[in-house]
């Protein structure tokens, strides 16, 4: 048997990655002994390349339980009882493999047969997969199958969206190629962070670097309502009251444009990097050259105005020019010829709006004292180091050791468009963005190539990066949807690359199918719709209703691990080998998301470190019979030649080297030469072709890599050695798109994404964010006074993904941190409320209740309730014994969260609750493992 | 001489548990038993409010007082500073858990398992002879550090011989090494830190070190 | 700053081992009883001494149930060095030897031996719980007076229920005893205060059960008084059979209820980065 370094003649430690949640993929070792995996170790031999030295986090632990929970479904399984609903038994009973695909595929071909969309152009088939797009590297060849089906609907959810960073994935991405975004650790000196919870969610590079940052002075600010384990690690905590992080960061924008020295700003950076210059004249439109439309913008050398890219200038940020003429672009192509017309830069735009915003003023909003607000906002200009530089891979770089980092809840929902619009220009004006110190995107998901955001740098209209945004005008609107999220309809700015959909409002797919808003219509179901590593059942909002809106779904394949709440509604269950079961090679190190920034780039196997156990299949094995049983093994081969998911098989290198790995068309191919392949193609594409590795080398080895220079990790040198602006802080493109989406809109009689489209503002203002949930506690029948408190969730590292919930050792670990399962609340407000640490508490808000064991702590605002967290399971396995309470239970899918999504189809994870003391609840009985899951027979 | 000891950097610990995890599958201690741990303490009143995450575990003290109590000799204390237990000695009687100012020891009455009833193929491959009815607490991975100084390899710094939940610390915070050794990365970190131990005015002399800032500069 | 209690109670040492210093006290105290009444001519109490010598076997006996290896029951005899639970298995041999040779022989010169050795055994009791690091109400120096008190009180309580001999001499050596358990007791109460034992430690001085024992223990010292007074057998009696029973509930609520570790404490925040680390007081 292939394995890796031998300790004794019956052990052997077999590298692999785990990549279960979007903080990786990090490298470990199983200990396998005579064929039983029995732990897990670290890969010490990656300490040089990895930023956590080769140590996966305590999740990655508990992977060997998850192999052999002997909950899990280990046959194919088909339903009998036609009736779907949380109180149906599925009647479940165990089926070969044969009957399984059989049974899926017939389906399948019924489908091509008619055609992949229905009346309503919608695809007929759907799928959903879990957790920010880590299935991706758990499901082998799978990419390569949905590739050669066609039109999929990725916009039934499972949080994705209103539990992600989700305006941030696409304001961040817009605006510097940031799908995600983090600290230069190595590097940065002060962190202003409104609740990002690198300590927690940052996977183990962040830990690695925060820790070492600490030790090196950093300082750290954490501003969120609790006391997370972030917090904790930070030099200081200031508690803010729930939603208003955007009035903050205005008060902080306002003191660095009204209060301190505008000397002190990065002033070059800004009037060559950003649209600072650009003049904006009436109806907030930037003035342009009437001949070749380019934006103008005021040169104090000579005096006049000119277009932005003309050489030599010295551009003023401020001062009232007037023009002999220029012309405005306003929407659906409106052109309009001005003479004697007078503008402002952008920056002075940006000034005047920020005037009002005082520290005094966030004060009384944020609950902060403007004296706080103040002192942070001078402490980050003071650790700016504006004009400073620094050297990097032999290149010398401004180094500007300050960033402002966001959490959940703050980049998403109302509110997130001001927060992450702040955060940006907040770099922006001390030259912060994308240099050694500041703030820096990590990967790209609405761009290609994936696997380096600098690639994906190409110049667009008016100097800035080209943005491909769903179009508004009247002759490409995507008047009807292609999806059942409506994405391309509602949400231009999340494009329509592979990713877009699953980006969308993917809890409006849910709540479509159910009720539709007036003048539209309710989507048709989808024919045959998969899951796989998803639990939309348990980590969506308003649980209840949503698996109620589950069981309409007529067919329904779920891969599974255990049963769970939302393969309840299932037809066929299909076990495929997990983690330690299965073969698959993904990327690692370059830059990606989270703090994934590595000095090296290359691809990890992941590979069987046991054989599976019962009928599980290696998912490879289960794309190449779903291609073949639907006619469909060359296109399905064609994709994996091309690199569904991965390399391309075939490939050149710079100096002229080739090489071609691809698979046959005609033929089924194995497991293991399929991944034989893509080990040769990606070791090639990664040297040049000088150095090809096969599956049997990495089997020994685990992973290869290259070196990555660190000067990639910046975007800046890129944009400036392109002439290109950050399309910052003006907004002149999302104010036209959005008076252009409501143009369409309302032609279609369509007025319930109206407040949606005061979103579209060129320079943010204001607006009482946290007042959404409080007209959303009126709108559901409640009275505000009645709901007093603001509660939210958050996460343990043990729990950062729901994978792993039936894990028996995450539970374990976890009752060492403080309120863990239970109600976490300020002590000082549950000794009021007459509730004691262990006393059962019920929390009601107008859509549900949860209960759970309270927790007081100190770290709490009086306001706020935590529940961290996403539980209250009713059929997965250890799971269900928990009794832990979950916010998704609260927080409403229902009319009114339509009110409560933002611009870019997010919504938060927060909800108005009272708070009271109940009698604890039965307990439930402990469940032995099913046979039949196992399968044995009936 | 030898004195093994652990050093954990508060200032480093973020309390995620990884090294909770790692020690028990490593060493495939039963359900409720974690030789390390890693406390969540908080101190302060809202709004000033201090969480510090504290990993924890037998001290291996100078002066244990399991040791001193324990009726039969199974809990006995090595050159190298390392307290063990002779789990053939012992007879349950948990004198040693009531003796321990750090709830290092743990004992349970009965085998079970992570799913219940049943082990599972890792549960029934980690030992020949289940440890039940009989203390136990971390052991410093008295069998690494052994295996490895057999091999010429030095604890603290050779991964193979050290600690198990020091080489998986995700955020660096857990070292381990002679602290007779005045060039060992222990002896280091204690010189140009500020340290405490637990419980110091016991007397116990714990082998367990706690840095939680930079030492001043003179 | 002050930081939370992480004090968490014991959970190995049920009323099985309260039951061995139930036993052993009330036991040891009647065999001290006993040899009281020897010393002062009586002749030897039958009952009493055979109650006292099954009292210290039971409890020994109820420890052996609780221990986890039961069979292995003779390696507590290897650290005389230094364990008081050695030192206690030690003498319990020649104690319960001396007490079967008086009860089989009828001689009650075999007390001779066997009082010392049952102050011996009830020392080592107390010193067993001294040694017990890890519960500060076990600890406390205080708590040898304390055991030792209670102990006696229980057995001369004990005697005068058993031995049907309510004398001045035993009735005003249970008050006296009573009386020093009182004060013993109430000497480790701000002991335990004064060393900051752990808060719910000291939240079970305030709870309705051991103000229960506390009333208790008064209303037995005033039946005692009242027996003395008016030279009565029954208030005597009673007073007595409060005495032992007080004695267990003390002991009971000792061992399972108010035994708690005294939990993490850190004297320092640590810094995090810029940051000042802070002075945690204790508690």
């Amino acid at each position: 048997m292939s394995g890796a370094t031998t300790t004794a003649s019956e052990t052997r430690q077999v590298p692999t990655y785990c990549y279960n949640c979007v903080a990786g993929p990090d490298l470990l070792k199983v200990s396998v002994h005579d064929g039983v995996a029995t732990h897990v170790v670290p890969d010490h031999g990656a300490t040089d390349v990895h930023p956590a030295h080769g140590r996966p986090c305590v999740k990655a632990y508990g992977l060997v339980q998850k192999t052999y929970n002997p909950h899990r479904v280990l046959t194919p399984m088909k339903r009998t009882n036609p009736r779907k609903g949380r109180d149906e038994d599925p009647g479940f009973v165990p089926i070969s493999w044969d009957e399984a695909l059989d049974i899926v595929c017939a389906k399948l071909v019924d489908i091509r047969a008619r055609g992949l969309l229905d009346e309503e152009g919608l695809p007929r088939v759907a799928a959903t997969f879990g957790h920010g797009g880590t299935p991706a590297h758990y499901m082998g060849t799978l990419p390569a199958f949905l590739s050669a089906w066609g039109p999929i609907d990725y916009s039934f959810g499972s949080g994705q969206g209103v539990k992600c960073v989700h305006s941030e994935h696409l304001y961040g991405e817009f605006w510097h190629r940031a799908f995600t975004v983090c600290a230069d650790t190595v590097a940065t000196r002060y962190i202003v962070s409104f609740g990002s919870n690198v300590e927690v969610t940052g996977g183990v590079c962040a830990v690695r670097r925060h820790a070492d940052a600490r030790l090196r002075g950093i300082k750290r600010v954490q501003i969120e309502p609790h006391l997370s384990p972030t917090a904790a690690c930070s030099a200081e905590w200031v508690p803010i009251k729930p939603k208003t992080d955007a009035a903050f960061m205005l008060a902080m924008v306002h003191v660095l444009l009204h209060e301190a020295q505008r000397e002190r700003l990065d002033l070059p950076f800004l009037r060559d990097r950003t649209a600072s210059p650009y003049l904006v004249g009436p109806g907030g439109w930037y003035l342009r050259d009437p001949a070749c439309g380019k934006p103008l913008l005021w040169d104090e050398r000579t005096a006049a105005a000119v277009p932005f890219d003309t050489p030599g200038t010295v551009p003023a940020l401020e001062g009232r020019y007037t023009l002999a003429e220029a012309v405005t672009h306003g929407p659906d192509g409106e052109k309009t010829h001005h003479n004697r017309v007078e503008g402002q830069p952008a920056f002075g735009e940006m000034v005047d709006a920020m005037r009002s915003y005082t520290p005094e003023w966030a004060a009384a909003i944020c609950d902060v004292p403007a004296a706080t607000i103040r002192r942070v906002t001078l402490g980050y200009l003071d650790n700016a180091c504006v004009g400073e530089t620094t050297v990097v891979n032999g290149k010398t770089l401004p180094l500007r050791p300050v960033a402002v980092t966001l959490g959940k809840t703050v980049n998403n929902g109302w509110g997130a468009f001001e927060c992450v619009w702040a955060r940006t220009v907040l770099a922006t004006l001390v030259g912060a963005l994308e240099v050694p110190g500041g703030t820096l995107g990590t990967t790209v998901r609405l761009n290609k190539p994936h696997e380096n955001r600098l690639l994906s740098v190409k110049p667009g209209d008016d100097g800035f990066l080209a943005t491909r945004f769903n179009p508004t005008d009247r002759e490409h609107w995507a008047r009807r949807p292609t999806g059942r999220n409506a994405h391309k309809t509602l949400i231009p700015i999340v494009g329509n690359s592979p990713w877009s959909q699953a980006l969308g409002p993917t809890h409006l797919a849910w709540m479509f199918l159910r009720e539709a808003p007036p003048d539209w219509p309710k989507p048709t179901h989808p024919e045959i719709w998969f899951a796989f590593r998803t639990n939309p059942s348990i980590s969506f909002w308003e649980s209840a209703q949503l698996t109620a809106t589950m069981a309409t779904m007529p067919f329904v394949v779920c891969f599974a691990y255990t049963m769970d709440e939302t393969n309840h509604m299932a037809d066929v269950l299909l076990p495929d080998a997990t983690d330690l079961e299965s073969t698959q090679l993904t990327r690692v190190g370059g830059t990606k998301f989270v703090e994934q920034h590595w000095h090296h780039q290359g691809v990890a196997l992941r590979q069987p470190a046991v054989a599976p156990q019962g009928e599980a299949r290696d998912f490879t094995w289960i794309s190449a019979e779903l291609a073949r049983r639907c006619g469909l093994i060359e296109p399905y081969t064609a994709a994996i030649n091309r690199g569904a998911g991965f390399s391309a098989l075939k490939g050149e290198g710079a100096d002229g080297a080739t090489w071609d790995f691809s698979l046959r068309p005609d033929q089924v191919h194995d497991v293991d030469t399929v991944w034989d392949a893509v080990c040769k193609a990606s070791t090639a594409e990664l040297t040049g072709g000088r150095d090809v590795k096969d599956l049997a080398w990495f089997k020994e080895h685990g992973w290869f890599v290259v070196p990555f220079e660190r000067a990639d990790w910046y975007l800046t040198p890129t944009m400036q050695a392109k002439g290109l602006r950050y399309e910052l802080p003006y907004q002149e493109r999302l104010l036209r798109t959005g008076i252009e989406l409501g143009r369409r809109l309302h032609e279609e009689g369509i007025h319930w994404w109206d407040t949606q489209l005061t979103e579209y503002q060129a320079i943010p203002q204001w607006h009482d964010v946290p007042a959404h949930w409080d007209r959303a506690v009126e709108a559901t029948g409640g009275k505000v006074a009645d709901y007093p408190f603001w509660a939210i969730t958050t996460k343990s590292m043990p729990y950062t993904t729901g994978n792993n919930v039936g894990i028996p050792l995450m539970n374990e670990v976890s009752g060492n941190l403080r309120g863990h399962g239970a109600v976490t609340m300020n002590a000082g407000t549950a000794a009021r409320l007459g509730i004691q640490p262990g006393d059962w508490v019920e929390v009601r808000s107008t859509s549900g209740a949860t209960v759970g064991r309270a927790a007081p702590i100190q770290g709490c605002r009086p306001d706020t309730i935590v529940i961290p967290g996403q539980y209250a399971h009713w059929k997965t396995p250890v799971a269900r014994e928990l009794q832990f309470p979950s916010l998704n239970a609260i927080a409403p899918l229902r009319a009114v969260s339509l009110a409560l999504t933002d611009a870019t189809g997010s919504g938060a994870d927060v909800v108005r609750v009272q708070v009271r003391k109940v009698d604890p609840p039965a307990p439930v009985p402990h469940a032995a493992a099913t046979a039949v899951a196992q399968g044995a027979t009936a | 001489m030898t004195r093994y000891v652990m050093v954990a950097d508060l200032r480093r610990c973020v309390g995620c548990q990884t090294c909770t995890a790692a020690c028990k599958e490593a060493n495939g201690t039963p359900p409720g038993v974690q030789w390390r741990r890693v406390l969540d303490l908080e101190a302060g009143e809202y709004p000033d409010v201090s969480r510090v995450f504290v990993p924890t575990g037998c001290q291996h003290c100078d002066e244990p007082p399991c040791m001193e109590v324990c009726p039969t000799t199974a809990t006995g204390k090595r050159d190298d500073g390392i307290v063990t237990i002779d789990y053939d000695l012992c007879i349950g009687c948990a004198y040693c858990i009531m003796a321990c100012p750090y709830e290092a020891r743990y004992k349970v009455d009965e085998r079970r398992f992570a799913f219940g009833a049943a082990p599972t193929p890792a549960e029934r491959a980690r030992t020949a002879q289940p440890i039940v009815d009989v203390v136990t607490k971390c052991t410093f991975c008295v069998d690494r550090i052994d295996a490895g100084l057999a091999k010429g390899l030095v604890p603290g710094k050779d991964p193979e011989a050290t600690p198990v939940c020091v080489q998986s610390c995700i955020s660096g915070a857990m070292r381990f090494g002679d602290i007779d050794d005045p060039q060992s990365g222990v002896s280091q970190l204690l010189a140009e830190n500020r340290w405490f131990r637990m419980h110091e005015s016991e007397g116990t002399g714990p082998g367990f070190y706690y840095l939680w800032d930079k030492e001043a500069p003179l | 700053m002050k930081q939370m209690n992480a004090a968490r109670r014991q959970s190995h040492w049920d009323l099985r081992a309260a039951g061995n210093f139930v036993g052993g006290g009330t036991g040891c105290g009647l065999v001290l009883a006993c040899a009281l009444a020897a010393a002062f001519g009586r002749p030897l109490a039958v009952w009493p001494l055979a109650v006292g010598a099954a009292c210290i076997a039971c409890g020994l006996a109820l420890v052996w149930l609780e221990i986890g290896k039961p069979w292995r029951a003779l390696n507590v005899f290897f650290h005389p060095q230094t364990s008081w639970m050695t030192r206690e298995g030690i003498l319990a041999g020649p104690l319960l030897a001396s007490c079967g040779l008086a009860l089989w022989s009828g001689q009650a010169l075999w007390l001779v031996a066997a009082a010392p050795l049952a102050g011996g055994f009830l020392y080592a009791q107390a010193r067993i719980l001294r040694a017990a690091r890890a519960i500060p109400a076990w600890s406390h120096k205080r708590v040898v007076p304390l055991i030792i008190a209670t102990g006696v009180t229980e057995g001369l309580g004990a005697w005068l229920v058993l031995a049907a001999d309510a004398a001045p001499l035993f009735v005003g050596a249970a008050l006296l005893a009573a009386l020093a358990r009182e004060a013993a007791r109430e000497a480790y109460r701000r002991g335990l205060v004064a060393a900051r034992a752990p808060q719910p430690t000291l939240a079970w001085f305030e709870r309705r059960e051991v103000r229960v024992l506390q009333g208790l223990r008064i209303a037995a010292i005033a039946l005692l008084a009242a027996a003395l007074a008016l030279e009565s057998a029954p208030p005597a009696v009673f007073g007595g059979a409060l005495l032992v029973l007080t004695g267990w509930g003390l002991k009971a609520v000792l061992i399972t209820r108010a035994a708690y570790t005294r939990g993490a404490k850190i004297p320092f925040t640590p810094t995090r980065g810029r940051s000042e680390g802070r002075a945690v007081l204790p508690q």
